[in-house]
């Protein structure tokens, strides 16, 4: 089984579809330790990225993944429960 | 009380979202050539209703005003009031983002339903789907409390807020917070209405009154005041004015556009029309009596208008009862019957109109309407010139709120 794995550029087009948020993904892989804040992107917006991924990988995220500060912790999370999952 | 008094509530900002305009001058030259907007309600989904006409906002573009992560998150009702609080501050010469004082503004909405389209699409996806498919915003965007939460988080503003929700006369009822509020001591007001009533869920909700018209032609749907009324057409956006503290305006050097002089309100119960003529004629009394103003200074009354036959005579009587011999000489208008009733947007459009209108000199018509059944001086077919100094509006509501709001002109204030 292939293990998914989220990318810079699947969560900033995330970011973009699910809170309305523009960032370019450049950006968030040179520094990817800016916080959510910064952008705009607050807790229930990461919340609606949470549950993206959640229906598109058909697993569970732990609990309180939306409070990630930033999207290299955010980043880490998912791809470390996916490859658990997998 | 006399401190209260001290301070006068300037309006300083207006910003109008409208089927007739999608600005505040576009919306007062369409009200005054009495340029009709009511048309066969066309938005998806809606068609195949029994409510046909009403007022529909088109070619609404709000990127242009609010930022894309707020409208991701908000329903159509917040799209028009953060749009026409951008425009009202925008005229107020009043920064956002991080105002050097963000204490001294604060916001106050009223709203009669909230966000209905966003509820029923994350509620059609919860049934569809799953709830899994449900998205996080709609914890906050269907809220009728959404609009003044997010526009004070858009532009900063820190000072008290509120939201009214006392049925279409919270229109005018907020207006009055927010002089009050201004009163206090706080430095200035966002405030006003919007509402996005013209989809498939919220048409639903609205088909149960029996005073909805469901006429089928546009330029008959809605004819208060004439025997051939049969309801009243809604509508859909609002207005949002900047209500600031008269002196810090002054100070400020910005125009004082209209001053919030009085206001009262009554509740009579839900659909007893015959009962609201006291109840109103009493909220006319004690919005002239906070005014210090007497009947005879009142030059133009703008009718709540329901287009209901036993609410049109209930509201002719009540502006009879409660100004006397003027109440059949004072010119009266209802420019809301080329829009549809905006709920509880609709009074806050007429103060846009009355504050037009007393700059202008000019009262503007009842468009649709000619020949009426009441004692009323009702002008109609096109404006009438007028020295105007002294504006009543009148808004009642379907569930029995009834509301009157004196405005007086701005460079009248400060004799």
């Amino acid at each position: 089984m292939i293990t998914a794995e989220l990318t810079f550029d699947d969560l900033a087009g995330l970011m973009k579809k699910a809170a309305g948020v523009t960032v370019d993904p450049q950006r968030l892989k040179q520094s990817p330790d800016f916080p959510f804040d910064s952008v705009g992107l607050d807790s229930l917006g990461l919340l609606g990225i949470v549950g993206e991924l959640e229906n598109r990988y058909g697993q569970s995220l732990p609990q309180d993944s939306e409070r990630c500060k930033t999207p290299r912790e955010f980043l880490d999370l998912v791809n470390s429960t996916l490859k658990a999952g997998a | 009380m006399s401190s209260e008094r001290a301070r006068g509530a300037a309006i300083t900002g207006i910003g109008v979202i409208a089927p007739n305009g999608l600005h505040a001058d576009a919306y007062w030259k369409s009200v005054r050539e009495g340029l009709g907007a009511l048309d066969r309600i066309t938005r998806e989904g809606c068609e195949d209703m029994p409510l046909r006409v009403g007022g529909e906002v088109r070619g609404f573009d709000p990127a242009g005003l609010i930022e894309e992560r707020f409208l991701v998150q908000t329903d159509r009702f917040t799209h028009f009031g953060m749009a026409a609080a951008a425009l009202a501050l925008d005229e107020a010469g009043l920064g956002r983002g991080d105002p050097a004082e963000p204490y001294s503004i604060g916001v106050v909405t009223a709203a009669g339903s909230g966000g209905g389209e966003f509820g029923q699409r994350e509620l059609q996806k919860l049934w569809g789907q799953g709830s899994k498919f449900v998205g996080p915003y709609q914890s906050i965007a269907w809220f009728y409390a959404a609009s003044t939460g997010q526009i004070s988080i858009w532009s900063g503003f820190k000072g008290p807020c509120g939201v009214v929700a006392s049925d279409e006369a919270g229109g005018l009822d907020a207006i009055a917070h927010a002089a009050r509020t201004v009163r206090r001591g706080t430095g200035a007001m966002v405030v006003g209405s919007a509402e996005a009533p013209l989809a498939p869920y919220s048409m639903v909700c609205q088909l149960g009154y029996p005073e909805l018209s469901t006429a089928e032609d546009p330029d008959r749907a809605y004819l208060p005041f004439t025997e051939r009324a049969r309801g009243f057409a809604p509508a859909e956006g609002g207005a949002m004015l900047v209500v600031e503290d008269e002196t810090r305006a002054r100070e400020r050097g910005t125009d004082i556009r209209a001053v919030v002089a009085g206001h009262s309100a009554t509740f009579t119960g839900a659909s007893r029309w015959e009962e609201s003529r006291e109840g109103l004629a009493r909220a006319i009394k004690g919005a002239l009596d906070e005014a210090g103003c007497a009947p005879e200074e009142i030059d133009v009354v703008f009718a709540d208008a329901m287009g209901v036959p036993e609410a049109d005579r209930a509201e002719a009587l009540a502006i009879a009862d409660a100004l006397g011999a003027h109440g059949s000489r004072v010119p009266v208008t209802a420019p809301k019957t080329g829009t549809g009733r905006a709920y509880c947007a609709a009074p806050v459009l007429d103060v846009v109109s009355a504050v037009f209108a007393m700059e202008n000199g000019l009262v503007p018509p009842t468009p649709n309407v000619f020949d009426i059944c009441h004692d009323l001086d009702l002008v109609m077919s096109r404006a009438r010139p007028a020295e105007l100094r002294t504006a009543l509006v009148l808004s009642r509501g379907l569930m029995g709120s009834n509301a009157a709001l004196v405005v007086r002109r701005g460079g009248d204030s400060a004799r």
